[in-house]
C-alpha cells in the first residue's frame, strides 16, 4: 500500500492536477492510473528506477502522447489530450530529455521559437530578460544549436522554455548527460529559481538525491504506478527506500543528504 | 572549346529549372517528412494546367502563375486526402515512398487518359535572342533564369526573415518541440505543401518552356536529376539544393557538349556518387540529426 506523509494538506492549491492517468505508446499502457499534483511555487519531483514510466507520464501531461485514461487539469481547466501547441498557450512549458533544442537553428532563433506566441516586439525584450538568467548565452547567439556542448544545450533548452514565462514547467531529466557539477548548477540555481519565481515545476530526475534536495514534494514511481507520495525531505530521510528507488548504490548521488 | 561557352549557357538554364524544382522537392521533404516521388508528375499536371490556360488564350506568363497556384493547391490536397491518410494510420518513411510511387503512376495515367499520348507545346510569342559573352539565349530562357533567381531569393527571405519561415524550419528539425513552443504544426505543414507545390508548378512550366514539347512523362523523366540535385546538396537543405542544381545543371550540359549528349545523366550521377562517397550526408547537410526518420 502506498505510504504518504501526513502533511499533504499543507501543500499549495494544485495548479496541475493529474488524476488516474494511464498512458503508453500505442500498445499496452506503461503508466497505470497515476495521480500527482503541483501547486504554484512548488517543485515536485518524480523519482524511480529506469523504465518506471516517469518520462511517459510527463509526455502525457505535456500533450506529446495521448492519455489513455484519466484527467489532467491545468489551472482548473480540463486539458486532457489537448495538443501541445494549445497547452503552450495555457502556460505549460515542456523540456524533453532529448531533442530539447532546434538543432539546425541558431541560438537566437531557438529563443525566438520559444517566444513564438509572443508579439514581435515582445520577443526582443523577453530574450534580454532570459539572457539575464543565462548570461553565457549572450556570447553564442549566432551559433547553430547543434554545435553547442551538452551543458550549453541544456541551458538553451531551459532559456527557450522560459521565453513564454510558463506557469507550469515540465522538465524531463534536466541533468541527463551533464557532469555532476553542472547538474548541481542546473538543479540548485536554475530549477530552484523557477520554483521561487512562482511557477509550478514538475521534474523527472535520475539524480534523485540532488533533485529531492531542491524539491518540496516527491513521488516515487515504479512499474508505471505511483508508489509513494511524500514531502521531499521525508523521502530523503527514509533509509529503507534508498537502495530500491533512489539508486544510491549506483553512485549517481553526489550531493550530500539535505536532512 | 568553342562549344564550351554555349554549353555553360545551357547549363545555367538547366540549373535554373533544376534549382526551382529541387528546392521545392527538398522543402517538401524536410518539413513534411514525405519523400514525394510523385513530384515530377505534379510538375507535369501543372504544365498541363498552364497548357489549358495558354490554349484558352491566356498569356504564357500568366499561365505560369496559374500553374503555380494549381501545383500549390494540388499538392496540398494530395497530402490531405491521400498521404496524410496513410501517415495518420502509422505508415512510415519507406511505406510512404511506395504510396508516392503509386500516386505517380495514377497521375501519369490519368493525364494520359485525359490528354492522349501525344506531344504538346505552349504558344509563346517569338522573342529575340540575346548574346552574352558567346552564350546565345532566348528571351524565354532569360526569363527562366530570372524566375529562378526571384524564387531562390524569396525562399531565402521567407525562411530566414519571417516567423513562418522559422516555424517551418523548426517543424522540419523537431516537430514535437515546435508544437510545445505553440506552433500549430499541422498548419505549417499545409503551408509547406502549398509553397513547395507552387515551386513544383513553376518548375513544370519552365521545364516545358525550355524543352518546347511535353507529354505525360516529362516531369517524371526529370525527377531523377531533381533528386540528384537535392541529395547532392544534402537532402532537406534548400541552399544545398540550389548548389546541387548548379553543379548538376552545369556538369551535365558541359558533358553533353564535350563528350556526348547521351552521357548527360551519366555524368550527373558520376558526380553524385563521388560526392556522396566523400560526404555521405551531402554538401551542406546537418538536417535530420534530431529528426525521427524511421522506417
Amino acid at each position: 500500500m502506498p505510504t504518504s506523509s501526513a502533511d499533504e494538506a499543507g501543500r499549495p492549491m494544485p495548479h496541475l492536477l493529474v488524476d488516474g492517468l494511464s498512458a503508453g505508446y500505442g500498445g499496452a499502457p506503461i503508466v497505470h492510473e497515476a495521480s500527482a499534483r503541483a501547486g504554484l511555487g512548488e517543485i515536485v519531483t518524480i523519482v524511480g528506477p529506469n523504465g518506471a514510466g516517469k518520462s511517459t507520464f510527463l509526455k502525457a501531461v505535456a500533450g506529446m502522447i495521448p492519455a489513455l485514461a484519466g484527467k489532467v487539469r491545468l489551472a482548473g481547466e480540463d486539458v486532457t489530450n489537448m495538443r501541445a501547441n494549445h497547452l503552450a498557450r495555457r502556460g505549460l512549458g515542456y523540456v524533453p530529455q532529448v531533442n530539447d533544442v532546434f538543432d539546425t537553428l541558431t541560438v537566437a532563433d531557438n529563443l525566438a521559437m520559444g517566444g513564438y506566441l509572443l508579439k514581435r516586439n515582445e520577443i526582443g525584450e523577453r530574450t534580454e530578460k532570459v539572457m539575464e538568467v543565462f548570461p553565457a548565452l549572450k556570447r553564442m547567439l549566432n551559433r547553430t544549436a547543434s554545435k553547442l556542448s551538452g551543458g550549453e544545450r541544456k541551458m538553451l533548452a531551459m532559456a527557450r522554455v522560459l521565453m513564454l514565462e510558463p506557469s507550469l514547467l515540465v522538465l524531463d531529466e534536466p541533468t541527463s548527460n551533464l557532469s555532476a557539477d553542472l547538474s548541481r548548477v542546473v538543479l540548485e540555481e536554475h530549477v530552484s529559481r523557477l520554483g521561487e519565481s512562482g511557477a509550478a515545476v514538475l521534474i523527472v530526475e535520475q539524480k534523485a538525491q540532488a533533485a529531492l534536495a531542491i524539491s518540496d514534494w516527491a513521488y516515487v514511481m515504479a512499474g508505471g504506478v505511483i508508489r509513494i507520495s511524500s514531502a521531499a525531505g521525508d523521502l530523503l530521510a527514509r533509509k529503507d527506500l534508498a537502495e530500491v528507488f533512489l539508486g544510491r548504490s549506483t553512485g549517481d548521488g553526489e550531493v550530500p543528504k539535505a536532512s | 572549346m568553342s562549344q564550351l561557352v554555349p554549353a555553360i549557357g545551357f547549363g545555367l538554364i538547366t540549373a535554373s529549372i533544376l534549382a526551382i524544382a529541387a528546392v521545392g522537392f527538398t522543402l517538401q521533404f524536410s518539413v513534411t517528412n514525405i519523400l514525394n516521388l510523385a513530384y515530377g508528375d505534379v510538375m507535369t499536371a501543372s504544365a498541363f494546367a498552364a497548357y489549358i490556360a495558354n490554349h484558352a488564350g491566356v498569356d504564357i506568363w500568366l499561365s505560369l502563375l496559374m500553374a503555380a497556384l494549381f501545383g500549390a493547391v494540388f499538392s496540398m490536397l494530395l497530402n490531405r486526402f491521400v498521404y496524410f491518410q496513410f501517415v495518420r494510420r502509422g505508415t512510415r518513411l519507406f511505406g510512404m515512398i511506395i504510396v508516392t510511387i503509386a500516386m505517380s503512376l495514377i497521375i501519369q495515367n490519368v493525364l494520359l487518359a485525359v490528354f492522349r499520348p501525344t506531344f504538346f507545346s505552349y504558344e509563346v510569342s517569338a522573342s529575340a535572342s540575346y548574346t552574352f559573352a558567346g552564350m546565345i539565349l532566348t528571351g524565354s530562357q532569360l526569363a527562366i533564369m530570372g524566375i529562378a533567381v526571384v524564387a531562390m531569393v524569396s525562399v531565402h527571405l521567407l525562411s530566414t526573415r519571417t516567423r513562418l519561415g522559422k516555424a517551418m524550419r523548426a517543424t522540419a528539425t523537431n516537430p514535437g518541440l515546435a508544437r510545445s513552443c505553440g506552433v500549430a504544426t499541422d498548419r505549417v505543414i499545409d503551408v509547406a505543401w502549398l509553397l513547395s507545390g507552387a515551386l513544383c508548378g513553376i518548375a513544370g512550366v519552365v521545364l516545358v518552356l525550355n524543352t518546347a514539347t511535353f507529354s505525360e512523362v516529362t516531369g517524371a523523366n526529370f525527377l531523377v536529376p531533381i533528386i540528384a540535385a537535392a541529395v547532392l546538396g544534402g537532402i532537406g537543405q534548400p541552399y544545398g539544393a540550389m548548389l546541387g542544381a548548379v553543379t548538376i545543371g552545369l556538369a551535365s550540359e558541359v558533358a553533353a557538349s564535350v563528350i556526348n549528349p547521351s552521357y548527360k545523366d551519366v555524368v550527373a550521377f558520376a558526380i553524385l556518387i563521388v560526392v556522396l562517397l566523400v560526404r555521405p550526408q551531402g554538401i551542406l547537410s546537418e538536417v535530420a540529426s534530431g529528426k525521427e526518420v524511421a522506417a
